[in-house]
């Protein structure tokens, strides 16, 4: 049996790609996403009014606030967004690639969440990602659309993003 | 013609270690293609006489061995297609579980190959005329055969046929037709009655096969909106008839109403495969899409005749190029085109059921291929086919090669949804929803996001009503199918 890192199905012995997922199994020198204790993910804390509101251009509906590193990535354009890692071996292509921000480390799957926007509203939804997005510190259903309020702080894994929303 | 004179063995073409059997079925291939009788081109009863000449000498063995002591040693034989097998793994483990191989299949055009002429065509046109087809439908169906009319080259034959629940010749099969007058006779094509499919195959049928001969590319395009009733089984029957004749099947579903199960099966018992044109205005760039492919081809089909091992089941095959589509598992399989620009892929899976991996090697598959190539005038010999792999107490390490990830990556979203599908037949709707929202991760990761859409609002009919849309279901089976070509 060969265990799908991403979704944990059982797949043959000998199988390249897993049946339920769709994932990888065999033959990619890619970094798999890492595990992390998902213990330690739950005990985020939102951390408000840390950080100056950054300025808006004019497309540019919200940004997102990296609370490590401090960086803020503006999202204008598109009404869709991905989120993720790039990874060498495999064809899948974020919109927004976070391997500059210890993605890996942070335990980012590949292809983790999306953000989307709706009128004035902005939803987030998880992909169905190996250490599961949190937003205010609960643990998101995947492939279910949540509502985003501004400066909530989501994780994807252990990587702590807080959204800034225009009004 | 041949610059040189060829042996018995190359005339019937067959390998100089054929069994009399080959010989035989050789020859009764050779001389209904050449029969004096069905003779349309010159030379052909020069040829007939050839094959009679090589068969009398080969099929008795004392006269065999005299010929073949006088035969020069053989030259490497030239073949207009090259073929390459490739394995996921290096070799089998032993293992008390069962466990998965996969096997890709590339056949291509050698460099030979560009001394081949260029088959002209035998195409019949099977147009469904049922009172569904009214309206925008049948104009763009009518605007689309008489473009393809006067794009013919004067070296093709063509035919139209329309049906609904009988079937009518509109243009029987003819060489330089007038094109003005065939114009006109399409344009009054009306719309009346219900699909009857085996009605329209059958007349088409007909019409292909009295200009068929192993000079032309041999073949019926299918276009429908509709679902045919009862006589399935018929129409497959026909598909198994044709095939034997090298007459290749392919069909076109226009919007959501028809059967894509059923159409996928009849045209790949003939190597061909079914599209899905979700607009009328489609019709007319799938059309001469269609005939534009036909107008390459370098092999019409190949002909894979087999035996495997029991335990180790063939448990899929699919075609990844040039055109996608899925391929039953039991001999003979017609694996579909070879074209000149394009490799015909097909991917293979086998299971390996444990007991087998007590021996040094499992042979998966023992057969013959044969190219069925029309530019040639003599058949090529069957080319030789196994697959087999060792075994051994560890995995290899070996990675898979590059291309049997690139296809098999490619070909899991689509089973993805046929796995959904099944699932979904079987009341399991919370995994069937699962699984169509794992393909849509999938398909956003690969920058399609209408498709993913799509994906998603299936998932959310299977929790709210228990079942897929006919659209959505449509546009995400041959979505996912278009995604291996690209």
């Amino acid at each position: 049996m060969i265990v799908c890192p991403n979704c944990k199905h059982e797949n043959l012995d000998g199988s390249v790609f897993c049946l339920n997922c769709g994932s990888q199994l065999v033959g990619s020198d890619s970094l798999v996403t890492q595990n992390i204790d998902t213990d330690q993910a739950k005990q985020t804390q939102p951390i408000e009014g840390k950080y100056a509101p950054p300025s808006y251009s004019f497309e540019t509906w919200a940004s997102l606030h990296l609370l490590d590193s401090g960086q803020i990535l503006p999202l204008s354009d598109r009404s869709e967004f991905t989120l993720g890692r790039v990874s060498e071996a495999q064809p899948i292509m974020p919109d927004i690639d976070l391997t500059p921000y210890q993605a890996y480390s942070c335990g980012v799957s590949r292809l983790h969440a999306a953000l989307k926007r709706e009128g004035k509203r902005v939803f987030i939804m998880d992909l169905g990602s190996s250490n599961g997005t949190f937003l205010n510190g609960k643990r998101l259903q995947p492939h279910v659309e949540y509502l985003l309020n501004h400066s909530d702080i989501f994780s994807l894994g252990k990587l702590k993003i807080q959204i800034l929303i225009k009004k | 013609m041949m610059a040189k004179e060829q042996s018995y063995y190359a005339i019937l073409g067959v390998s100089r270690n054929a069994t009399q059997e080959e010989i035989k079925r050789a020859y009764l291939e050779a001389a209904q293609r050449f029969h004096p009788d069905k003779n349309k081109f010159a030379g052909e009863t020069e040829i007939f006489l050839e094959v009679q000449r090589a068969y009398e000498t080969l099929s008795n063995p004392s006269r065999r061995a005299q010929y073949d002591a006088l035969l020069p040693p053989e030259e490497k034989q030239q073949l207009p297609v090259e073929w390459e097998v490739h394995y996921s793994r290096p070799n089998l483990v032993r293992l008390n579980e069962p466990q998965m191989v996969y096997i890709l299949l590339e056949i291509f055009p050698s460099k030979q190959s560009g001394e081949i002429p260029i088959p002209p065509l035998n195409v019949c046109l099977a147009l469904d005329c049922s009172t569904s087809m009214a309206g925008d439908k049948m104009d763009m169906l009518k605007a689309a055969a008489i473009n393809v009319l006067h794009d013919l080259r004067p070296q093709d034959v063509f035919s139209v046929v329309s049906f609904s629940d009988r079937a009518q010749v509109i243009i029987p099969a003819s060489y330089r037709p007038e094109k003005h007058r065939l114009e006109s006779q399409i344009r009054m094509l009306q719309p009346r009655g219900a699909t009857e499919i085996f009605q329209g195959l059958e007349a088409s049928f007909r019409e292909v096969r009295s200009s068929a001969d192993g000079t032309r590319i041999n073949h019926i395009i299918l276009i429908t909106d509709g679902h045919t009733y009862g006589d399935e089984s018929a129409c497959l029957e026909l598909a198994e008839e044709a095939a034997q004749k090298g007459i290749g099947i392919s069909a076109m579903g226009i919007g959501k109403e028809w059967n894509d199960v059923f159409l996928d099966t009849l045209c790949s018992r003939t190597g061909g495969s079914s599209k899905y044109i979700a607009k009328p205005e489609d019709i007319r760039a799938f059309l001469l899409n269609e005939f534009e492919t036909l107008s390459r081809v370098i092999a019409s089909d190949v002909v894979l005749e087999f035996s495997g091992t029991p335990g180790a089941e063939m448990a899929f095959a699919f075609r990844t190029q040039p055109e996608a589509g899925p391929l039953p598992t039991e001999s003979p399989l017609h694996l579909g085109a070879v074209l000149q620009d394009m490799p015909l892929n097909v991917l293979f899976e086998y299971r390996i059921e444990p007991s087998l991996t007590n021996q040094d090697a499992v042979t998966l598959l023992q057969g013959s291929m044969k190219p069925v190539i029309a530019g040639l005038r003599t058949p090529i010999p069957p080319i030789r086919l196994e697959f087999s792999r060792p075994v051994s107490a560890q995995a290899g390490t070996e990675p898979p090669h590059p291309a049997i990830i690139h296809s098999l990556g490619r070909l899991t979203l689509y089973r993805i949804q046929d796995k959904a599908r099944v699932e979904l037949n079987a009341g399991q709707y919370e995994l069937a929803a699962q699984h169509l929202k794992q393909l849509a991760t999938n398909l956003l990761a690969q920058g399609e996001r209408g498709l993913a859409r799509t994906a998603l609002i299936e998932a959310e009919n299977i929790l709210q009503m228990g079942g897929l849309s006919e659209e959505g279901s449509k546009a995400i089976k041959y979505g996912t199918r278009s995604l291996l070509m690209k």
